[in-house]
């Protein structure tokens, strides 16, 4: 029988000064749950791991293996052996949980996170019926909305990967973001739950997520907390939760393309953080180094054509509301008065004369009335 | 010590129904003890759905739901319970429906019903293949929501009665270590069922090892119908996880090694889809006289192939990945090994229609209990319907009890058997290796008390199953730590099935007819005049095992013959 050697991460708290790999020579045959129980029936009984279902159905079995994140149950030996050339495998347990014995890690603590994101429905009385004889109808399309978000089967795979859980030990969890949003977009939940949500995704550390992307990948049911995160950070700026810098971030951004066509990190300090003298110092610093420096990002040929392509891309995403016109009209406001003309006509006189955009931090600085004393 | 009111076993769908219903009708004290995280309980496995007639369920009623149900439990089942269990059907469908459980809609927004076996009507209420998952997961959510305490990872081992009512529990706190006294009024029993007795052959978690049931046992407290055991006709050869029945619903073929479709000799009309106990002996029926495939002539092959990869993936995209992942078969391009799998535990823990048992202040619900709602047979769908129901009637009845009950003072011995219990498996010999006596117990529980049975084969099983219980003591338990002693716990649950197993051999022995899931060989009909009986089994303080009888209650069905 071909077999592959598994050095499999132990440790007793209680026992061992120090976490330390034991080798065990296991059949390539089945799953690696299978592997695990036959290191339990035949050669190790002290070897701990949680595992129940053995169908992939019950999360309970999510460990690493050369530090990917596997469902044990789901992950079959012969793929293992292959990828990995017969080399041994190394099985840790999930990053970001404290190890209580070998592979079993604390899953307490992301499920108190959890729930500080109301991952349950509050029902909106005016849609779900107080008669508990009666019925209360939702049609199938609207459940297309949470379709993915409901298969989370709480096996914490996300939350070892993730890279914000890493950086910041408020972060909520990939997971957790996911089962909230479900939520959010359920028509049977009361708005002021779902404010609440927002509020306290926001307290949790929504705008820290990296988008990464691991938790999609690592996912072994399909659910998108990327995706989610992002959905709950659109919410966010829709509802008006835009004083987190977060949010304002995304605001930013998001008016400036539209606005120019590009982002503007010269007054990105000031709008994100309010901090106003970033920009000046940074002009200045510019300045004396000679680099030029655009405050007014210049005006791209074809810019109005590229804000009804931009504004199509964010209806398409449901984002067009997050544009904040009366924010982009100041910025063209400012961008009319440098060139002292209508943005239309600018876009193509900038193009004509491109010599003329020279020199605008002093028109600016006249405008605004820095203070660089 | 810790204290409660109420203090229920089980964080699957009973237990947290239970809990939920308990929490939000009572200001008592109340916790949910829980082996495994509450989320991963079986109750998440469940597929095909949940049976109750709904407002709009054209042409049904909860009568005829009772009909079925009665009938399909080839009569056993007490008519006034199923009564109860199919009127309340709706009330819950709707309850866990507001509480945020996806069913699957109609176009026109309603609760979606398909067809199920034995249902005369399309009332199994589904959601997507994944019924039970989406209702244990909303359950959860509905319990933190309600601040339920939860005692995760806690192992029960004794229940601590007077003979007259419930004084508490001990359990061993798997994460910590440690055996705890707990103090409590009432106690809700809601720990699953037992099919892991057949070890090698079920479709259930590794865990569903009778654990409550057996305390029942050891607590002199009498179980109900153990000889009635379902078996699913297509379990995965190697591992008996299910190949659900869609996959004949598809248009899947059941052929012997010589490529026979047989079922044309069982149920030429219905073939593959005639009800599961009827595929179930017909497998068995070939795989014993010799038509079965492979190497060990022990399985058959459902054969998918013709369905076509396009087909398969669309509509049984989780047959496909099992069977590649559990069995290396994959059904585009081979058929599936498959043979009949233990599945569901009808019989249990005794109780009558409210899920009471003689001892005040302890209730049973879901599988782990026989109230009886299936009699002989459960119907697919109505297991869920069970665990809902009883889950919230125990509820109601434990805090009704709870909050008039007196105080109790649990008396320590217990908690010092128990724990000289443990250290004494730690101290064993270790002469007998347990992960083998518990593949020999799988093996004579299927071999003897498997689809089919016969008086002389039985009595050598329960021979056998005397001399594993007599072996079982020499089993070790080798890892001494306190924290997550996983070792320890696959003890107590192996020693758990030691317990049960002769507890169902006893009364299939004495059952001298064929009825619902038991189908004996030498007495192949069904036998009313001696038979239309309960089988109630109580270990005696000599450890030996009594059988006693219990009549059936029979309200509005009187009995005929099962024809579908
Ligand atoms: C594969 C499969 C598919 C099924 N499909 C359907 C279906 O479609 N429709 C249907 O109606 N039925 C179906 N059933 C049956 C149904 O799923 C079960 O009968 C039902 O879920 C049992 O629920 P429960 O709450 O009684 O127990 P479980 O969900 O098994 O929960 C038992 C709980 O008890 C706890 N526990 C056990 N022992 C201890 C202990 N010693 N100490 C502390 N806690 C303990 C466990 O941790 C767990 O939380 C299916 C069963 C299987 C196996
Ligand atoms: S995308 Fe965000 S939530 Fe997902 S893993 Fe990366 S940082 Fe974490
Ligand atoms: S989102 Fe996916 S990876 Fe994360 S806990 Fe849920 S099922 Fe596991
Ligand atoms: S054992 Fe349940 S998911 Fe692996």
């Amino acid at each position: 029988m071909e077999t592959v050697k598994l050095e499999v991460f132990r440790y007793d708290p209680e026992k061992d000064k120090a976490p330390y790999f034991k080798e065990y020579e296991v059949p390539v045959e089945g799953t690696l749950l299978n592997a695990l129980l036959y290191i339990k029936d035949n050669l190790d009984p002290t070897l701990a791991f949680r595992a129940f279902c053995r169908s992939e159905v019950c999360g309970s079995c999510s460990m690493k293996v050369n530090g990917k994140t596997k469902l044990a149950c789901k992950t079959p030996m012969r793929e293992l052996y292959e990828t990995w050339k017969g080399k041994p495998l190394k099985i840790e347990p999930l990053n970001h949980m404290k190890v209580i014995k070998d592979l079993v890690v604390d899953i307490d603590k992301p499920i108190e996170k959890m729930k500080t994101l109301i991952p349950w429905l509050v029902p909106d009385p005016r849609v779900v019926p107080t008669d508990p004889m009666h019925e209360s109808i939702i049609y199938p399309e609207e459940m297309k909305a949470y379709k993915d978000q409901i298969h989370c089967m709480l096996c914490f795979s996300c939350y070892s990967a993730c890279e914000a859980v890493e950086d910041n030990e408020r972060y909520r969890g990939p997971f957790a973001f996911s089962k909230a949003y479900r939520f959010q977009v359920d028509r049977r939940d009361i708005e002021t739950a779902k404010e609440k949500r927002i509020r306290y995704a926001i307290s949790g550390g929504l705008w820290s997520c990296v988008q990464c992307q691991k938790c999609l990948y690592v996912c072994p049911k399909g659910v998108k907390p990327a995706e989610d995160i992002q959905n709950l950070r659109g919410q966010a700026v829709r509802k008006g939760f835009t004083d987190k810098p977060g949010a304002k971030k995304l605001k930013h951004f998001v008016d400036w393309i539209y606005a120019t066509g590009q982002i503007n990190r010269l007054y990105l300090p000031e709008e994100v953080y309010g901090n106003r003298e970033a920009r000046e110092k940074l002009t200045k610093a510019y300045e004396s180094m000679g680099v030029e420096v655009w405050e007014v990002p210049k005006p791209t040929k074809g810019l109005m054509k590229f804000r009804d392509i931009y504004l199509e891309i964010l209806s398409r995403e449901e984002k067009a509301l997050e544009l904040d016109f009366s924010h982009v009209r100041k910025i063209d406001k400012l961008v009319s008065d440098v060139f002292k003309a209508d943005i239309c006509t600018i876009v193509d006189k900038v193009h004509q004369k491109e010599e003329k955009t020279k020199g605008l931090i002093g028109r600016l600085k006249e405008l605004f009335g820095g203070s660089d004393g | 010590m810790l204290e409660y009111d109420i203090v229920i076993v089980g964080g699957g769908g009973a237990g947290l129904y239970a809990a939920l219903w308990a929490a939000e009708n009572t200001i008592l004290k109340v916790a949910v003890m829980t082996k495994v995280y509450p989320t991963r309980s079986h109750t998440g496995a469940a597929e095909g759905g949940i049976n109750a007639v709904l407002t709009h369920s054209v042409g049904d009623s909860p009568e005829a739901h009772a009909y079925d149900t009665v009938k399909g439990s080839d009569f056993l089942a007490d008519q006034d319970a199923v009564d109860i269990m199919c009127k309340m059907g709706a009330a819950v469908i709707y309850d866990i429906a507001h509480r945020g459980v996806p069913f699957s809609r109609r176009p026109d927004g309603r609760i979606a019903q398909r067809p199920f076996g034995g249902a005369s009507f399309p009332r199994t209420c589904y959601a997507a293949d994944k019924t039970g998952f989406y209702i244990l997961q909303t359950l959860y959510e509905q319990c933190l929501k309600n601040n339920v305490t939860f005692l995760n990872e806690w192992f029960l081992l004794s229940i601590i009665h007077n003979g007259e009512k419930v004084e508490g529990l001990t359990a061993w706190d798997i994460r910590n270590g440690g055996v705890h006294l707990i103090k409590t009024k009432a106690v809700i029993l809601a720990t699953g069922g037992h099919a892991r007795v057949y070890w090698n052959r079920t479709s259930n978690a590794l865990g569903n090892t009778g654990d409550g049931t057996a305390a029942v046992l050891r607590a002199g407290l009498p179980v109900k119908d153990m000889e009635f055991i379902q078996f699913h006709p297509t379990g995965l050869a190697k591992t008996g996880i299910l190949v659900t029945e869609g996959a004949r619903g598809e248009g899947g073929y059941l052929r012997n090694k010589d490529g026979e479709r047989f079922m044309k000799r069982y149920a030429p009309e219905k073939m593959e889809l005639a009800p599961r106990d009827i595929v179930a002996r017909a497998i068995q029926t070939e795989i014993d006289e010799g038509r079965g495939c492979g190497p060990n002539g022990d399985y058959v092959c459902l054969d998918l192939t013709h369905l076509g990869e396009k087909r398969i993936n669309e509509r049984l995209p989780q047959t496909r990945e099992h069977a590649i992942l559990y069995e290396g078969v994959d059904p585009v391009k081979e058929p599936i090994p498959v043979a009949p799998t233990a599945h569901y535990s009808m019989g249990g823990i005794d109780t009558d229609k409210l899920g009471r048992t003689s001892i005040k202040g302890l209730f049973a619900a879901g599988e782990c209990a026989c109230v009886s709602v299936h009699g002989a047979n459960r119907l697919g769908g109505n297991s869920l319907l069970d665990v809902l129901v009883y889950g919230r009637l125990t509820a109601l009845e434990a805090v009704k009890y709870a909050d008039e009950a007196s105080d109790t003072q649990p008396s320590a011995s217990k908690l010092k058997d128990d724990e000289r219990r443990i250290l004494e498996l730690m101290e064993a010999s270790g002469k007998e290796s347990m992960p083998k006596l518990r593949r020999e117990l799988g093996e004579v529980m299927m071999k003897h008390f498997g689809v089919f049975r016969e008086e002389s084969s039985m009595r050598e099983g329960l021979e056998k199953i005397y001399e594993i219980r007599e072996r079982a003591k020499e089993v070790k338990v080798y890892d001494t730590s306190k924290k997550f002693n996983t070792d320890l716990i696959s003890v107590l649950e192996f020693l758990n099935l030691v317990e049960i197993a002769p507890a169902i051999a006893l009364p299939a022995i004495e059952r001298k007819e064929s009825r619902g899931s038991h189908a004996r060989k030498d007495y192949p009909k069904r036998d009313d005049e001696n038979f239309l009986k309960h089988s109630v089994v109580v270990k005696g303080e000599d450890g030996e095992l009594s059988l006693s009888w219990k009549p059936v209650v029979i309200t509005k069905f009187p009995p005929e013959e099962r024809k579908y």
